[in-house]
């Protein structure tokens, strides 16, 4: 059939099926931005104008659009420029990712030609239908009010950062008054407390537009699946309905017959190499219980098979004519029942590499100490014990994982996929294909959000063995419900502490036992739970630490990495423990927390017999920066702390069934990997005077790419336009372990920041050659210049003509790898407001802050954008979100609405706070801040529910009923 | 996206309904679409679109209203003629983008188990007006939603409701703007006539007898337990009750 659309105010006539939807038809016309994140239309990451309303492309067939008017953000600014609201997002800081940037512009769109002057409560709702998992709709809100504004022709500051006064510190005397918020703060502006040790510098530290900032703004193809090859086919996965069974037949005759099918891919035709599929370096972890096609299932969503197809309708219609025959086992989804010894055995293959026990489930047994624990236990005074339970959720990325593999005219494979590790894609996949790493091309494009979902070989096999087997490009992307039972989520985790304590609130001796749920395969399962017990005993000072866990099988869908990676597990289970000993004790909780927590001087003692990389350590780490007293006392402050003790708040005598309180956590994180991460990076001068950095680092949407162009136009002194970032690509750019462990800023960014030096070297060498000085050392460089010391100077633009084209021609260039001997912790304070319906335990959570030493934020919007959106991520962790399961195992709400992530209209008050130390191994003085906003929100709302009603939870998430059943047992 | 075989927009009811009763094809009516283009694995259907039957308007008469089939949720929760609590219903039921293309015939017809604006058009007193090929009908909502078999091979075209009187509803969910596990609405028209609707104790919202809350049989499912919803039951009730001035 045909429809006819005004597209952009142009009438168009395309031909489409009846069952097409308009995002499809739009996205094979070429209109990219309109964009997928779930089949039934709730991320609204497809929501486009029609009749100037916004509706979900998603669930729009394109018949329904016939003979009405449709825009898209194509439409807003062609050519080069900006359109007002573009340009608005892109100040404040609102686009990260940018994969639903067009559907909020349109939004904003929408919005102001009917109410050009709208109320917040106003924009708000207009995002309802837009979920965003990165920004916590801050910054989004922001940047519609301040177009409306700029719409309205008002003036508007430019956003920057705002210096608040420090409040601890030798330069503060007296008390403070930490009862009275911060007033007249600009809307948007970065709250950062500056340290006197820091310098100033001209662009590190300064709110730069992101460099990616226009395609994303425009909706400009910059997505894996902006991007079409001809003859490509369209690939589909069957998965298994039964939690634990063996694949007794499969016949895929009647699938491989229907025309249009060009291969189906089983256990019975692929090659059986065993891998394991997390995203880490040579060599990966064991075990190595993987192979692309098993002939066993493990979990409900498991791979079963594969067809590649002319379209997705042929491959769907494919995938339900294999016939597979199983044989139903057995199946256990708890970690606790799994290795009881009683509970039906998950990986009796033979072939299967590196399990501690795998007869008993168990993947991985570790044990780690300092001291002697139990001895620590008969000196205390008392002895405290509890346990906690944590649960599954998923990352829940509004872009799901998709790759696209093909082969170039030199016949070697590209894969072209949304992944957070393309230099260990391309490592992991050759094995399994059967090529060489030299036969392999991996190019991470925009990713729209990882989160840890995308530090995974999850599917380039997959696309790999389809692309080499039909010859033709292949594209797998995953539907939504795939993407929450098929991909990878976080690790649930029984644990107890047990603590040590004298009466006068010292720890004395502290251990921490964990049995971890890895799901059907091991993949981070080692490494998750050593995180865990790393974070889980450095916080706090203790003579006597013991660490011991088990891992467990079980037929779960399968956890992975997620962003925090076994500390915000770890953290919810120790700053609820720590807040119970403080009141047993009949202590302040923050008072006992400060009498034990680590400080500048201190060992992290545990460091050395655990976690990634322990056994690289020679020298006992320390703890080198530590702003955590400035963060706790700005957080004290911007939350209302001393409201605790008056009971008209508590208590507000107009709500008779409300009750509030505040939670405090103490956070605490590394910065990458010591001795394991590695970034390198490549730099070379233009005939310009602007230059190419190549970095293997991957910017999944948190601004890496913008903080390490900024590092290096600091040292080369040249404004942040000058520097053109091209990265991740294997082929083009140098080795980056990719982007998780929160080691971009600190490890990639020191490789950029002496690559940068080194080409810096270079120019000045070249300057002193142009201005016949006897010394490059006196050269300096500032403003696109060299100066010499006399005042002359040369521009970079003609040191690089002279130098490419005139005199002793050269290339002034650099490479520089990096990697780190420590892993300097940055610090945080989270507090939480909360107030509960006690007669039917609804939790609300109306305010979050974190204060986060981060030691220098080299871009403070982006900065302060990943504390507000990993924040609200936490917040579903510890409130509202779950993976729920019948019986048999299957996920019974593999969907957003049932899986509950908070939206635009509902969203507690954020605020970030900035507080600078000087770390001097960092690059300009930057720690790491990807993964500490996850680490605190769950137990500082838990012990908020605590303070407000009396009730001390020790399973999250805190739903209803699990909040009305404490209270009515308490 | 359901696999759609043909797609039809009707220019007169008399046309829809013949799509409808043709015995060759399954054919499916297509109001704004958010529910059935995201269905997934159904057999084959053709879709008939009521979008140019006209079926958009509010129509105000004395101390009712009645609302077209094809009016959206998102114009339902602006306009003036509407109650103010339906409008904030309207606003709850569904996300913005979902909302400009819902509409409420297709709320009624897909008679989601927890559907806050069904619960508040029961408790307006609603009924639905329906048309056949031999005439047209109108039944209580209450009745449509414990039987969906009375709509046959009919079409929804409108819904029409009780304005004035007081309203006020309770609701306890995950978050603020979660589908609550149970809401609670009353309302008292202005002849003095109370009805209230639940949603999550039964399989569809429901009107429920004030004086006999604990007589609900709510099931469980992994938001609530059926004790757990019985209990909101007693107290959402209790909270409205007590909002509109009534002793339970």
């Amino acid at each position: 059939m045909k429809i006819t659309i005004t597209l952009n105010g142009i009438e168009r006539t395309f031909a489409c099926e009846p069952h097409e939807s308009l995002k499809t038809v739009l996205r094979r016309e070429g209109y990219y931005s309109v964009r997928f994140g779930s089949e039934t239309g709730e991320t609204g990451a497809g929501a486009l104008l029609v009749d100037g309303r916004l509706i979900s492309a998603e669930v729009l067939l394109a018949a329904q659009a016939d003979g009405h008017a449709v825009d898209t953000v194509e439409g807003l600014s062609p050519g080069r420029g900006l359109d007002p609201i573009q340009e608005a997002f892109i100040v404040t800081g609102a686009i990260q990712s940018g994969y639903s940037t067009p559907a909020m512009i349109l939004a904003a769109k929408a919005l102001l030609e009917r109410n050009p002057d709208p109320s917040e409560e106003e924009v708000r709702d207009m995002l309802t239908g837009i979920l965003d998992r990165e920004t916590g709709y801050l910054r989004p809100v922001l940047a519609i009010l301040r177009a409306a504004a700029v719409l309205r022709g008002e003036e508007v500051p430019p956003v920057e950062p705002w210096l608040v006064g420090a409040l601890t510190g030798p330069e503060v005397e007296g008390p403070v008054d930490l009862t009275s918020p911060l007033a007249d703060v600009p809307a948007g502006a970065p709250l950062v407390i500056p340290s006197p040790e820091v310098p100033e510098t001209n662009v590190v530290g300064k709110p730069e537009r992101k460099v990616d900032a226009i395609k994303l703004a425009k909706g400009l193809p910059a997505f894996t699946d902006d991007f079409e090859l001809r003859g490509m086919l369209y690939a589909k996965m069957l998965y298994s309905p039964h939690a634990h069974a063996r694949i007794v037949g499969i016949d895929d005759s009647r699938a491989r017959a229907l025309p249009g099918v060009h291969a189906v891919l089983h256990h019975e035709n692929t090659p059986r190499v065993r891998y394991a599929s997390g995203g880490q370096s040579y060599p990966n972890p064991l075990p190595y219980d993987q192979v692309s096609f098993d002939n066993k299932v493990r979990f409900v969503g498991d791979r079963v098979a594969v067809v590649a197809a002319d379209s997705i309708e042929i491959a769907e219609e494919a995938v339900g004519l294999i016939d597979v025959t199983y044989e139903v086992l057995p199946a256990v989804f708890d970690e606790l029942e799994a290795i009881t010894g009683d509970a039906p055995v998950i990986h009796d293959e033979e072939d299967m590499e590196g399990a501690y026990d795998a007869a008993r489930n168990i993947v991985h047994h570790m044990e780690a100490e300092v001291g002697d624990v139990e001895a620590g236990f008969t000196s205390a005074d008392r002895v405290f014990e509890e346990t906690f339970r944590v649960h599954q959720v998923q990352q829940c990325p509004i872009e799901p994982h998709i790759a696209i593999a093909y082969l170039d005219s030199d016949e070697r494979l590209v894969l072209r996929t949304s992944t957070q590790v393309p230099f260990h894609v391309r490592r992991m996949v050759a094995p399994l294909l059967g090529l060489p790493v030299k036969q392999i091309r991996v190019i991470k494009p925009r990713i729209g959000g990882g989160f840890g979902a995308k530090q995974e070989m999850l599917i380039e096999d997959v696309v790999g063995h389809l692309a080499l087997a039909t010859g033709r490009p292949v594209r797998l992307e995953l539907t939504r419900a795939e993407e929450f039972m098929s991909s990878r989520t976080r690790h649930p985790q029984t644990i107890t502490y047990k603590t040590g304590v004298n009466n006068d609130g010292i720890v004395v001796s502290q251990s921490m036992r964990i049995v971890g749920n890895t799901g059907a395969y091991g993949t981070h399962a080692l490494t998750v739970q050593q995180v865990s017990g790393l974070r889980g005993l450095s916080s706090y000072n203790s003579p006597n630490k013991r660490f011991d866990c088990d891992v467990a099988y079980t037929n779960i869908p399968v956890p992975g990495a997620y962003r925090g990676y076994g500390a915000p597990q770890a953290l919810f289970a120790l700053e609820s423990h720590m807040e119970d000993v403080a009141l047993e004790l009949g202590m302040d909780p923050l008072e006992f927390r400060r009498l034990n927590w680590t400080k500048v001087g201190d060992p992290l003692d545990i460091a050395t017999s655990l976690g990634e990389g322990a056994s690289d350590i020679e020298v006992m780490p320390v703890v080198t920066s530590s702003g955590l007293e400035e963060c706790v006392a700005q957080g004290k402050r911007a939350i209302g702390w001393h409201r605790r003790g008056d009971q008209a708040w508590a208590a507000p005598p107009d709500r008779p069934h409300i009750r509030r309180g505040i939670g405090f956590a103490m956070c605490m994180h590394g910065t990458a990997i010591p001795g394991l991460d590695m970034g390198a990076a490549s730099i070379k001068i233009n005939d310009d005077g602007s230059f190419n950095l190549l970095i293997g680092a991957t910017d999944l949407g948190t601004g890496a790419d913008t903080v390490l162009a900024q590092m290096a136009a600091e040292v080369l002194g040249v404004p942040l336009e000058d520097i053109v970032v091209y990265a991740a690509d294997t082929d083009m750019t140098p080795f980056d372990v990719g982007a998780y462990a929160s080691s971009t800023t600190y490890v990639s960014g020191m490789a950029v920041k002496k690559a940068a030096e080194e080409a810096r070297r270079q120019i000045t060498e070249r300057a002193a050659l142009m201005l016949d000085l006897d010394s490059a050392g006196e050269v300096d460089l500032a403003d696109r210049k060299a100066f010499a010391a006399d005042g002359r100077w040369v521009g970079l633009d003609e040191v690089a003509l002279h130098s490419l084209h005139q005199d002793q021609q050269h290339q002034i260039m650099a490479t520089a790898s990096y990697v780190s001997p420590e892993s300097p912790p940055p610090y945080a304070a989270q507090f939480a407001e909360v107030e509960v319906d006690i007669e039917t335990g609804q939790v609300t959570v109306n305010a979050l802050v974190m204060a986060v030493d981060c030691g220098v934020p080299i871009n403070p919007l982006t900065s302060a954008g990943q504390v507000e959106g990993g924040m609200i991520q936490a917040l579903g962790y510890g409130h509202c979100e779950e993976m729920v399961y019948d019986e048999a195992g299957r996920m019974i709400n593999p969907r957003f609405g049932p899986y509950k992530i908070y939206r635009a209209d509902e969203m507690p008050r954020i605020e970030a706070y900035l507080v600078q130390t000087m770390e001097k191994s960092g690059p300009f003085g930057a720690k790491a801040i990807a993964e500490i906003p996850k680490d605190g929100v769950a137990p500082a709302i838990r012990n908020a529910i605590g303070n407000a009603t009396g009730a001390w939870i020790d399973q999250i998430p805190f739903t209803p009923e699990r909040v009305w059943r404490a209270l009515r047992s308490k | 996206m359901a696999p759609i075989r043909a797609y039809h927009r009707p220019a007169s009811i008399e046309d829809a309904l013949a799509l409808v009763a043709h015995t060759d094809v399954d054919a499916t009516i297509l109001a704004g679409g958010t529910v059935i283009n995201g269905l997934p694995d159904v057999d084959p259907i053709d879709v008939v679109d009521l979008q140019a039957l006209g079926l958009d308007e509010l129509e105000p008469d004395g101390d009712r209203l009645r609302i077209g089939a094809m009016v959206r949720l998102s114009d339902l929760a602006e306009s003036d003629v509407v109650p103010a609590l339906l409008r904030d219903l309207a606003r709850r039921e569904a996300p913005n983008t979902l909302r400009n293309a819902a509409t409420v015939g297709g709320t009624v017809a897909a008679a989601e188990a927890e559907s806050e604006l069904l619960a508040g058009l029961l408790a307006f007193d609603a009924t639905v007006s329906i048309a056949h090929s031999i005439g047209s009908d109108s039944i209580p909502l209450g009745e449509l939603l414990a039987d969906r078999s009375r709509l046959g091979l009919g079409i929804i075209t409108g819904v029409t409701v009780g304005v004035g009187g007081d309203a006020a509803a309770e609701r306890t969910g995950r978050t603020p703007a979660d589908r609550p596990i149970v809401m609670a609405v009353g309302r008292r028209a202005e002849d003095g006539q109370l009805l209230l609707a639940l949603t999550g104790v039964d399989r569809t919202p429901v009107l429920v007898d004030p004086g006999d809350i604990a007589g609900v049989q709510p099931m469980a499912d992994f938001r609530g337990s059926a004790e757990y919803r019985t209990e909101l039951a007693r107290v959402l009730t209790s909270r409205v009750m007590a909002r509109l001035g009534e002793d339970v």
